[in-house]
């Protein structure tokens, strides 16, 4: 039987990546943004791919996203809890409303994304989450500390979670990227991208097949004993 | 998908996702009565309400813990039988059901555990 992999964020970026890393897999996927691309439209019709326009901070309209996609697709194997937004500014000159967006975004719609697929996952006795957290939860940046807080509560969230649904079969991880070109990173100066590759130990950003690589691989059987683990793919930078 | 559901049918169907669970666990002869405590009489975890709930949801298509009514507040098998039975009809819901009692409990524990 086909796997049924929810990627929130699958328009672009490493969500698109992995919608299509799964697809080729043979897996059904279903994934939702605010937006809708030209990668999105051209999959639209297929079988083995559903998509809707939902904001990941509208917690109704995901809780019945994922139950459509458990109706539609008879179940949900993995959930990639992808979505992201960072903004580069120190905490005392941020607006205390770009704080709780990036609060509600990064952290509070993806534990509510996943408490409604926990649901699916404990009905099937089975399942594996991954969280995509960030570098900037390990080490400090200057610039990034509401984005390092939510991504470091992701982590944290991992953990535990992973403690609480083992034991109905049910696995979570995160993966804790360093940088790859994404539309995320497309205001970066190329002086700044230039000194994170200098400071990396393999002396370049990622690809971002070599990020969707740690997903796949965490969402496999190959990662079966695998379990409340943050996965970081760095090129060495955080080592 | 039941709708709209009578209150004999959320009993019935209540009871019957309690017992599969036991029934899973292991258990024989199970008789559950109304006043039965979740955790203390039928020994369900945390988890085991959890996928008690979802079950629930799956089937009434209702989750009464997601706005209505605090989770905290069940104890015994008649308070869940009485959050689903408030989920389908909460404007006949009356002050002095069995759920407002729970709840009224529930709050009291949190303030003594709280110190308010
Ligand atoms: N790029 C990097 O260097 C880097 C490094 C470390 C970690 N990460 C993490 O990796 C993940 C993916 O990043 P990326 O670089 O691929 O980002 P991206 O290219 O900006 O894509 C983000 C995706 O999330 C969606 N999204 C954003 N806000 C949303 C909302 N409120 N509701 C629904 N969907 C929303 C976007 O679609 P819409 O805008 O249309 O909604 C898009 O599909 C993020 O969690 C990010 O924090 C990225």
């Amino acid at each position: 039987m086909s796997r049924t992999i929810l990627i929130s964020g699958g328009s672009r970026g490493l969500g698109a990546e992995l919608v299509t890393g799964f697809r080729a897999q043979g897996c059904n996927v279903a994934s939702f943004s605010r937006s809708k691309t030209a990668f999105i439209e051209a999959m639209e019709g297929s079988a083995d791919f559903h998509w809707q326009a939902i904001d990941g901070r509208d917690h109704e309209a995901v809780h019945g996203f994922v139950n459509d996609t458990a109706s539609r697709f008879g179940r949900v194997d993995v959930l990639v809890n992808n979505t992201g937004i960072a903004t580069d500014s120190v905490l005392p000159l941020m607006r205390p409303d770009d704080i709780i967006d990036m609060v509600d975004t990064n952290l509070t719609a993806a534990l509510l994304l996943a408490q409604s697929c926990s649901r699916v996952m404990l009905r099937q006795a089975s399942g594996c989450i991954v969280n995509i957290s960030s570098v900037n939860a390990i080490r400090g940046h200057e610039g990034v500390a509401v984005y390092s807080a939510t991504k470091a509560a992701l982590d944290g969230f991992t953990r535990s979670l992973a403690r609480e649904l083992g034991p109905r079969n049910i696995r979570v991880n995160s993966v804790a990227p360093g940088y790859f070109e994404t539309d995320m990173v497309k205001g970066m100066e190329p002086a700044q991208m230039d000194r994170i590759a200098r400071r990396t130990p393999l002396r370049r950003l990622a690809r971002i097949e070599e990020i969707a690589a740690a997903v796949h691989f965490l969402a496999s059987e190959q990662a079966s004993f695998i379990t409340g683990q943050t996965l970081v793919v760095d090129g060495g930078i955080t080592c | 998908m039941l709708n709209p559901c009578s209150a004999a049918d959320i009993q019935t169907i209540v009871h019957a996702r309690i017992r599969a669970i036991l029934e899973d666990r292991g258990d024989e002869n199970i008789v559950i009565a109304g006043d039965d405590k979740l955790n203390a009489t039928l020994g369900l975890t945390s988890m085991d309400l959890a996928l008690l709930v979802s079950e629930l949801e799956a089937e009434l298509g209702v989750d009464p813990f997601a706005k209505l009514v605090s989770v905290t507040a069940v104890r015994s098998v008649d308070d869940l039988v009485a959050a689903y039975r408030l989920a389908f009809a909460p404007a006949a819901a009356t002050p002095d059901d069995g759920l407002a009692e729970a709840a009224r409990r529930a709050a009291s524990r949190r303030a003594r555990m709280t110190g308010g």
